[in-house]
């Protein structure tokens, strides 16, 4: 039956196309709209992101035969935002990344910071995202405090997701790391669930194996600052969270636990109750106290001092201390991620040396971000010691902490030359590889070579994608964008732009987040079959090699 | 007198050309300085809160007045990713490009003038059949493949030199100054030394060899023969000296020219420097980092231009800078 269907139309379709050869005034606005403009990708440059750019290239392949054009733009990461992030309607579609951070282990960031249409114009909705039914998903989701039920909510969002596209998911990368078993006793290594094992619990129980027992880990990024109200970078929030403790910390499972605070209760929908550990002391020697943690709660708030962290504490209306262990908060509406986004987030400062600088800082028109505390006292498992700018930062274990990590030192060399980092594991001047940006294939050849080396691969909660441009027609259609999402294999991308490294992905929470993720949007039907009959439903049509607009489409937009 | 005061007009108004230039340039480049901030859950608000924080909400002509005005009194700003002073972090990595750029050139120059002297002796013979083509071919090879390949030697092979940094990882100091007299400081520091002189010999060597050429031909020299001096007099007491004034400017311009283009050296070797900062900065579209550190550049490279005219003065008193002359 639909052959026959199939074949009838392509019948009526020639025919109607022998006409217009034949008489060049017919106009074959009857059945198909106007043909679909050049369609650009944006992408950064092949060096600086070669899988992206392959990806980028497949992708274009794919829409080809579909009867499209489409042109690749590869541009520098700073040209790339200003034209996706502040120019939001003059781009069609553009490769684009989120990374795993250990807050975006709760949903709630990726799920209604990125679609909620409230934060289309200038938040992170960049896309432009727009629905209703999704909306009140989200902010179900946002307010559940029963888990199971804000799982349900959760899994919800993602089918709406994966059945609109608002984003075209590619894949998951994975992450490689490496460390010397000689060294580090694989055993105390952690793999904390879309981060690696590069991770606050490694820092905190890697234990040494023989004589060496400082661990020298490597960045290839620069450091910004090391400054416990300024988000700068993220390799200076490695740094932060050893540091300055948290009330609680995102555990190797992905969920918050307590850390600071020995515990927690719900006394109703807005109303925690946090009861604080015995015997922390800050790193000079002074008790932290209720007052401390209330101050380090109340300081992102004080005029525009922490711009970066002041919306994290919005939600909180006041703070109260019970006795000398407890203190009581209340919010303004309940918050499902409030453990995670906000107690898991602050880092807590000492009162009696942040008080003053602070209410200097506020008569003056620099804020707290450009302050550098040069002791950086907090009150976590390590201390500040040394920080040589472009060369190394060190760090020492503060034995007085209740959770004491057993290595000396923890000291972090910012390498910049991938081939220098990986000489430096070899010969012991690196014993942790935490951060590698090279071929993975490389070092497993180079495990291989050295039996002292050990490689962990780790499946990333950030996300690679191409994103449709949800404003501009034809990618305002659900049905188009379907089309062209589904147009592309994903094992493809899998394979050959990310060479196995990276899982499929439809969903944007990462499968290793178990509890949240949603299976069902896995596997999906796709080829340049699956896409033709997917654009023939939306009305779309190919007209000679070229694809157009249903009906009366008018082309409206320039490349 | 009136010499020196020209110069240093003229000194100032180059710096004052540079300056302008570079406010412009970066602000007409694409890129915005908040894009160095997306990753974070920003407002529209706090975005604009940013703009206002940088300056960059106000018309161009105020934002020049104001850079301009606080430029004169040394004030080269905030960072905006860093938020810190320009002059401090510039001050802070400016003392390691300065150590390893110096200590290149004063070996490559060295090397390059004993070495060229010597080849132009040389010439016709076979050794200087096998020379030259070696030092074009160092002079050639790319910076970052030199290094690489020394590092994949005398590093990871021998393990005779560390293969990135300044320093031995946990070792700290207190001043730059202990920094600079440690050994393992030096033993970094080999490696960058190496490759740059490699890069840096040809030019000195080539300029030697042609000059030394020249003026072995040169009466006053053809004199010295008939006086009966030694061969060795006559090279290095009399030609040489005169060979030397072209070397002389190529070294100040030298010092300019190799602060700014060591950020390959500084990036294979992961070795702290002005030319790594100069690109973060402008991959982050930090306007006034990337500004100070440009400009600092400058004012290197125009004092050791100013140093080699008045050294040029003291090498060959036929030049000589007043109306008297």
């Amino acid at each position: 039956m639909r052959d026959f269907v199939k074949q009838t139309r392509r019948a009526f379709l020639s025919s109607v196309a022998a006409t217009a050869v034949l008489a060049p005034g017919v106009v074959l606005a009857q059945e198909a709209g106007e043909p679909i403009r050049d369609i650009v990708i944006w992408a950064r440059t092949q060096a600086a992101n070669p899988q992206a750019y392959t990806a980028a290239q497949l992708i274009a392949q794919a829409w080809e035969g579909l009867g499209l054009n489409v042109e690749i733009r590869g541009v520098p990461r700073p040209q790339q935002s200003d034209v996706v992030w502040y120019n939001r309607d003059s781009w069609d579609t553009t490769m684009w990344q989120m990374v795993g951070r250990p807050e975006r282990s709760d949903p709630d960031e990726l799920v209604y910071n990125l679609f909620h249409s409230t934060t289309a114009e200038s938040g992170y909705n960049f896309v432009g995202y727009n629905n209703p039914k999704f909306d009140a998903v989200a902010e179900a989701q946002r307010i559940e405090t029963d888990d199971n039920k804000r799982q349900a909510l959760i899994k919800e969002a993602q089918e709406i997701l994966a059945a609109d596209q608002p984003y075209m998911m590619l894949v998951h990368p994975n992450k490689v790391f490496a460390y010397n078993k000689t060294v580090w006793d694989p055993a105390s290594i952690v793999e904390q669930p879309g981060l690696g094992i590069k991770n606050f619990w490694t820092f905190v129980g890697a234990t040494p194996v023989g004589d060496q027992k400082d661990m020298i880990i490597n960045s290839s990024d620069e450091l910004n600052a090391i400054n416990p109200l300024y988000i700068s970078g993220a390799t200076d929030s490695w740094i932060t969270e050893l540091i300055w403790d948290r009330l609680m910390r995102i555990g190797p499972d992905g969920l918050p636990q307590p850390w600071a605070a020995e515990s927690y209760k719900w006394v109703d929908e807005t109303t925690l109750e946090l009861t604080l550990r015995d015997g922390m002391t800050w790193h000079d020697g002074q008790p932290v106290t209720v007052e401390d943690v209330i101050f380090s709660f109340e300081a992102p708030a004080m005029g525009d001092e922490a711009p970066m962290y002041k919306p994290f504490v919005e939600n909180i209306t006041a703070m109260e201390k019970v006795d000398d262990k407890t203190l009581k908060m209340t919010l303004k509406e309940p918050s499902a991620s409030f453990l995670t986004s906000t107690l898991s987030k602050i880092n807590l400062i000492p009162e009696h040396i942040w008080g003053p600088i602070l209410q200097d800082l506020l008569t003056k028109p620099e804020n707290a971000e450009a302050y550098v505390e040069e002791g950086r006292i907090g009150s976590g498992p390590f201390k500040y010691v040394d920080w040589s700018v472009q060369d190394q930062v060190v760090l020492a274990a503060n034995e007085d902490h209740w959770s004491a990590p057993k290595m000396d030192r923890w000291i972090l060399r910012i390498v910049l030359n991938v081939e220098a980092a990986l000489g430096m594991l070899r010969s012991g001047e690196l014993n942790f590889l935490s951060d590698y940006t090279g071929d993975p294939l490389i070092l497993v050849e180079l495990a291989e070579a050295d039996p002292d080396i050990e490689i962990v691969e780790s499946t990333d909660i950030g996300f690679q994608f191409l994103a449709f441009n949800n404003r501009r027609p034809p990618f305002n259609d659900a049905n188009f964008r379907r089309a062209l999402s589904f147009a592309v294999p994903r094992e493809l991308m899998d394979g050959a732009a990310w060479n196995g490294y990276a899982v499929p992905s439809n969903s944007v929470v990462s499968p290793v987040l178990p509890f949240w993720y949603d299976d069902k949007v896995l596997p999906i039907e796709t080829g340049p079959e699956v896409a033709k009959k997917l654009l023939e439903e939306g009305g779309y049509q190919i007209v000679d090699g070229k694809l157009h607009y249903p009906a009366g489409g008018k082309e409206t937009l320039q490349p | 007198m009136e010499y020196i005061a020209r110069r240093v007009l003229y000194t100032l108004f180059v710096l004052w050309a540079v300056a302008s230039i570079l406010f412009l340039m970066f602000r007409l480049m694409p890129g915005d300085p908040r894009a160095a901030f997306i990753d974070n859950t920003f407002t529209a608000e706090q975005q604009q809160l940013l703009l206002v924080q940088f300056g960059l909400d106000q018309p161009l002509y105020v934002q020049y007045g104001k850079y301009m005005v606080n430029l004169v009194q040394g004030d080269l700003g905030m960072s905006f990713i860093y938020k810190r002073p320009v002059v401090e972090m510039v001050m802070e990595v400016l003392p390691n490009s300065l150590v390893l750029t110096l200590t290149s050139l004063i070996i490559a120059y060295a090397f390059g003038m004993v070495a060229g002297a010597f080849l132009a002796r040389m010439r016709g013979t076979w050794v200087e059949g096998v020379t030259i083509p070696v030092v074009l071919a160092t002079r050639a090879a790319p910076e970052f493949w030199l290094g690489m390949v020394f590092l994949a030697i005398f590093s990871f092979s021998l393990g005779w030199f560390p293969a990135g940094g300044a320093s031995s990882a946990g070792i700290t100091y207190d001043s730059f100054w202990q920094q600079l007299v440690s050994p393992d400081y030096w033993r970094h520091l080999a490696l960058p030394v190496i490759t740059l002189t490699l890069y840096l010999q040809g030019l000195p060597l080539l300029l030697m060899r042609s000059n030394m050429l020249e003026v072995m031909e040169d009466e006053f020299v053809t004199m010295a023969r008939m006086k009966g001096l030694s061969e060795w007099s006559i090279v290095m007491r009399h030609a040489a000296r005169n060979a030397l004034l072209p070397v002389a400017t190529a070294f100040a311009l030298g010092v300019g020219f190799s602060i700014s283009g060591n950020v390959v050296i500084e990036t294979v070797f992961s070795w702290p420097g002005i030319g790594r900062l100069l690109v973060t900065a402008v991959s982050s579209s930090d306007y006034p980092l990337a500004q100070g550190a440009f400009l600092f550049i400058t004012v290197v490279f125009v004092v050791a231009n100013l140093i080699a005219d008045m050294l040029y003065a003291v090498l060959d008193p036929r030049v000589s800078h007043g109306s008297a002359g």
